[in-house]
This record gives structure tokens, sequence and C-alpha cells, in this order.
């Protein structure tokens, strides 16, 4: 098993399976699903497409497929430009939604049928087969027939026959969404795990960033057809351009603010009271005076402090606690502070005074952790409808 | 017992005409078994043995068998890409399909007679044909197994149609596309995977539309003639120009016996064709 791995390891060690998206636009008609993508794809990423349904995430899968063609821009896979090239033509892999595992075929058969197409001999056809159904998992189930296989076997067998042809690409429409928790947890990884062996450039759609984060090396943030952030997991996290990706990527608290004066530190009034943030604070506009906008915070940015505590260089609002939930190692406090809900999540060890519910607090954080963000327009702020 | 479960009278009521239906269809069974098996008050195959008997009821036989066989298939290789060409066309499928069925809306009979207009000796085709100078005298394209096959098989491509269709729709999507990115043409995508799908519509056509095929009476009876009959017709003469009823019912039996093994014959050829799809 271990010297079959390696194997198909140095067949496809190599530097292909880069994707150029530029300046890509698809309409039907006068909606515009997708508008003026520009991507870069480095050959063996793991790239997500996050963003909620309807965000042109699977249109744009679908144009690198070549089942529909850009109206607008050049898809370019290792240099080599893809406008009019049909798709059976195309160095990728699929693996759909639903599958697609065609019924009338056994799993070794499903495997085959790439192979078969392909003119390749009877004796390293079967032995590519067997390979990639012991890749996957499926050892010994060649024979079994589709109907007869569990959700999660069903997608080894999925991701089996897209990866026997060691295709430079492999795209996956949100494969895992049907799945249970447990089932998607396992094969995420496995999926994680069979990427970093073959190195074949995977990019995969999915509306949940959790398993986004989780997974993959770089994380494009899309809505509404745009392209909102691309980055590391982690650095998307921490420093979020825009206020739909701070919302889509992790727990987050908002407070409602009006800018009351600019200059080299901001004013801001909000409900809990009035403070200073640095002019770093502001991302993605230049906030002038008057002008509504969003303070972002994560959870764990913020300390829940006794009425009378006072720490140098940290904002203090006055708050009140609703209630507390212990979660072994981590403590979530839910606060009211001002008219705004938040949460704080802290160690469960922290040398905080224990704060009954209902009991009158100070919640502080850092001003350099803040950040300032122009309200959603409300097309965005739809797109959190079945999000939030 | 939970009052749920109880049968009440009046539920009991709403079998009666279920009942009635039933009682119908075995009294005719019956009544079709007894004239057929009795002769003078006693049991005989005095009427069967006057069909064995006559070599050209046999013709009939073969002709009725030969020519379902012959229009099941064309049907169903005429409807195939009409099945085909509504299953794409998913905006206009359901106007297209109004357009396969709207022959229903005409009777049988006046079809059929349309098909007289146009296969007669001085109908439509021939003179065409005629003024073409392709032919110097009629082809014969009436009275004849080729007018019972053209009228026949123009009759059942509907319903050939709507069962190819249905196969083809319960096609799960994607599986086209997954055969493209897999690296099919889209002919081989066709031939490897729709086409193998749609199998079972097309034998369900098959099966339909020959017991269809053998059952007839109208249109045989028109595009025939009197010389060239199937099983379907001879029981209507027998039974409106001789009043011969126990021969008529000899006849049913015959047809009956001939569509059941034709149908386990129909079958065996299915599951060997489908196997190993479920």
């Amino acid at each position: 098993m271990t010297t079959t791995l390696n194997q198909s390891v140095s067949d496809v060690q190599n530097v292909t399976g880069s994707i150029d998206i530029a300046s890509v636009s698809k309409s039907y008609g006068d909606t515009e699903v997708l508008s003026n993508v520009n991507l870069n794809i480095p050959a063996g990423n793991f790239l997500t497409l996050l963003g909620p349904s309807g965000c042109g995430k699977t249109t744009l899968l679908r144009l690198i497929a070549g089942f529909i063609e850009p109206s607008k821009g050049k898809i370019a896979i290792d240099g080599r430009d893809m406008n009019g090239v049909p798709t059976q033509k195309r160095p990728i892999g699929m693996v759909f939604q639903n599958l697609a595992l065609f019924p009338h075929f056994s799993v070794a058969e499903n495997v085959a049928y790439g192979l078969k197409l392909r003119k390749t001999p009877a004796a390293e056809m079967q032995q590519r087969v067997d390979r990639f159904i012991d890749l996957v998992g499926l050892s010994g189930m060649g024979d079994r027939r589709i109907a007869q296989l569990s959700g999660g076997q069903k997608q080894r067998v999925a991701l089996a026959r897209s990866l026997v042809l060691e295709p430079s690409i492999l795209l996956l429409d949100e494969p895992l969404s049907a799945l249970d928790m447990q089932l998607r947890k396992q094969l995420q990884i496995a999926l994680k795990d069979i990427q970093q062996k073959l190195k074949t450039t995977f990019v995969f759609v999915t509306h949940d960033q959790e398993e986004a984060t989780m997974i993959s090396d770089t994380v494009v943030v899309m809505s509404n057809g745009h392209v909102q952030q691309v980055g590391a997991p982690q650095d998307i996290y921490a420093s979020p351009e825009t206020l739909f990706v701070s919302k889509f990527i992790g727990e987050l608290n908002e407070i409602p603010a009006r800018v009351t004066d600019t200059g080299p530190h901001l004013s801001i009034d909000t409900a809990a009271g009035q403070f200073t943030l640095p002019a770093s604070a502001a991302r993605g506009f230049a906030p002038r005076t008057g002008d509504a906008a969003v303070i972002c915070l994560r959870p764990e940015q913020l300390k829940v402090l006794p009425t009378g505590a006072n720490v140098a260089g940290q904002t203090m609002l006055d708050a009140r606690v609703v209630s507390r939930l212990v979660i072994g190692p981590l403590t979530r406090v839910s606060l009211r502070v001002g008219e705004t809900d938040m949460i704080a999540v802290m160690m469960t060890d922290a040398d905080t005074a224990p704060l009954p519910s209902g009991s009158a607090c100070k919640v502080s954080f850092n001003p350099d952790h803040a950040r300032l963000f122009a309200p959603l327009s409300d097309d965005m702020a739809s797109a959190f409808g079945e999000h939030a | 017992m939970n009052s749920g479960e109880r049968v009440t009278f009046t539920k009991s009521l709403m079998l009666l005409p279920m009942l009635i239906i039933l009682a119908m269809f075995f009294i005719s069974v019956f009544t079709l078994f007894s004239s057929a098996f009795v002769d003078r008050g006693g049991f005989s195959l005095k009427y069967f043995q006057q069909i064995i008997d006559r070599p050209d009821y046999h013709v009939v036989f073969y002709r009725t068998v030969l020519s379902s066989i012959t229009v099941a298939i064309l049907a169903v290789l005429f409807s195939y890409p009409i099945a085909l060409l509504l299953w794409r066309a998913n905006k206009w499928r359901n106007l297209l399909l109004i357009v396969v069925l709207v022959p229903w809306l005409v009777s049988l009979v006046v079809r059929t007679y349309g098909w007289i207009v146009l296969l007669g000796p001085k109908g439509f085709i021939n003179a065409f044909l005629g003024w073409l100078g392709v032919v110097d005298e009629p082809v014969k394209l009436m009275f004849n197994d080729t007018g019972i096959i053209i009228g026949l098989t123009h009759v059942l491509v509907p319903f050939a149609v709507i069962s190819i269709l249905s196969s083809l729709l319960s096609i799960e999507e994607n599986l086209e596309e997954a055969s493209r990115v897999l690296g099919a043409s889209g002919f081989q995508t066709f031939r490897n995977i729709v086409l193998p799908l749609s199998l079972p519509g097309v034998f369900t056509a098959l099966m339909v539309l020959y017991l269809a095929s053998v059952g007839a009476i109208v249109t045989p009876l028109l595009l025939g003639g009197i010389t060239e009959k199937f099983v379907g017709s001879q029981i209507y003469q027998e039974v409106m120009a001789t009043y011969n009823m126990s021969k008529a019912a000899a006849w049913s039996i015959c047809l009956l016996s001939l569509s059941f093994v034709s149908l386990v014959i129909i079958k065996l050829i299915e599951r060997r064709a489908l196997r190993g799809q479920e």
C-alpha cells in the first residue's frame, strides 16, 4: 500500500495545475452572477471558494470545468487559455455535490470509466483502479453496486473516480454537504490527507466557514459575485478587510457607531458610550465626521472586569452580565453593552471576579484590536439571512 | 382493535364500484371461456380445432406477431430521438409534449381515415410520386401489411415517447457532466451513460406497443382491408359479420395466450439486457 502510494505520488509530482482567472465575468441576461473576478491559484494549492449560496462560487467552479464559458475575461490553466476548450479536453477532475456516480456501473467500473475512455491497457487499468480504490479506503469493495454503498463510501468512490486519472486540478462542489457532522469531519481529514499526498490542486466550494478554515491553504471569500478577500485562513480571521468577511469567518461582536471627529484618532459615539480609536482601525473606507459605522471585536478580544476596574490603555465600557456558560477550559459570557448583545470568551481559570448573571460589570478591549467598517449594504446583509 | 381501523358500513360502501367492476370482469371472462370451450352443453375443443385446421388462419397469427414486432421496433426508433429532444428542451418540454400528444384528441378512426387519404392508390403519396415520375403505377401502400404497420406505428408513437421520456427524466442530474469531465465526448456520454440508463423505458415501450399492436382492431380493419387480417380484426369479423360468438371467443383466448407468452419472452430479454442495473 505504501509503495503503491509513493508510486502515484512520484507519477504526479510536478508543477502543473495552476489556474489564472483574469477579469472574469459571467452574466445571464441582465443578471451578473460573477463580476470581474481575478484570482491566481498556484499549483498544488488547496483553495476554498467560500460564500453564502448565490455568491457565485459554484458558477466560478463550472467556468473552470468548462461547462459554461465566461461572458468576459479569460481562464488559463498552466498558462494555456481555456476559452473554447471543451470540458473533456481540460486537465481537470470534478466531484459533484450529488456525486453523480453512474448507477449502472459497479464501484470498480465507475473508477475505471475515465481510464477506459483513454484506452488504457487492461493490466495497467486494473492496477490503477485497485490502487485508487485502496487510496480512498474502499479496498475489496470494487464489485459493489453503487446502490449498496453508504453516503461516505459514495463520496470516496466519487473521489477515486476523479483521482485515478491523476488530473492536475480537482474541482469539488460542496461534496460533503449531505453528510452528517461526524462523517463530514472524517472526510475533511481524508481529503486534506489525499491532497497532500498527491499534490493535486484542489478547488473546493463550500458555504461552511469552519470547513473552509480547517482544510484549506487559501480561502477565497465571495459574495454577490465579487471576491471579497483572498488569504490564508488565519490571516482572513485575524485581519478581515470588510465587514462581510468579518461576519462570515468566525464569531463577531458588532457595535453600531457614529464617527464624531476624525484626525489622528477617531472619536466614536455609541449607545454604550463615547471613546476614541486609532485612525488605522478604519478598514476599507475613509471615515468622515457624521458617518455611520460598525465597530467589530472578536469574542476573545473582550475582557470582563468588575465595575470598579480600570486598566490603562484599554477602552472600558459599562456592561451587564446576561449569562455565563462554562465549556471546559473556556467560559462564554453573554453581555448587554448599551443596546447591543455581545459575547466574550475567556479562559475559565482567568482570575476575574465571579460575576453572577444580572450583575453590572465593565467590558474592556484594546483599541488597537477594534476594527471599524462601513455598514453592510442591504443586498449583502440579506446574505446573512440563512447563515447568521 | 382501535376505532380508526374499524370497517364501517359506509366505508365498505366505497368498495362497491370496484366490486362491480371486478364482477363484470369475471363474468365476461367466464362467458368467454364457457362459449369457447362448451358446445351443445358439453366440454369441447371444436372451435379451437376449427382455427388450427385452417392454414389461412395461421397466416393471420404470423402476420399479427411479425407486424407487431415491426411496429414496436419502428415506433421506438422514431420515438427515441423525439424523447431525447423533449428531454433536452427543458423550457419547452411541456409545450412540445402537448404537440406530441395532440393526435390523441382526434378519434382513432378519423386518424386512420387520414392515412387512407395519404396512402390510397389515388392518395397524396402516390399522386406525388407519379407527378415526380418516380413510379409508373401506384405503389401499393394500403390493404397490405405496409399500411397496417404505418398506421399502427403512427398511432403508438406517443406512448413510446412518454415511456422513454420518463426514463430519461429519471436519470440523475450531472451524470452527463461527470462523464464529460472524465474525458468522454458527447457521443461517448450518450452511448455509455444516457442510452443504458434509458433502456428500462425502451423496454416498457416495446412491451406496451407490442401488446397494443397485437390487440389492434380498427387500424388493421381500415388499412388492411378484407384480406389482410389481424387477430383483432378477425375476431371483429366473427362477431359482427358471421355472428359466431363461440369461434370469436376461441380466437380471443388464442390472442390472450399469445400476448401472455410474448410478455414472458419480452420480460426475459429485458432481464438479460438490464442485468446489473437496478
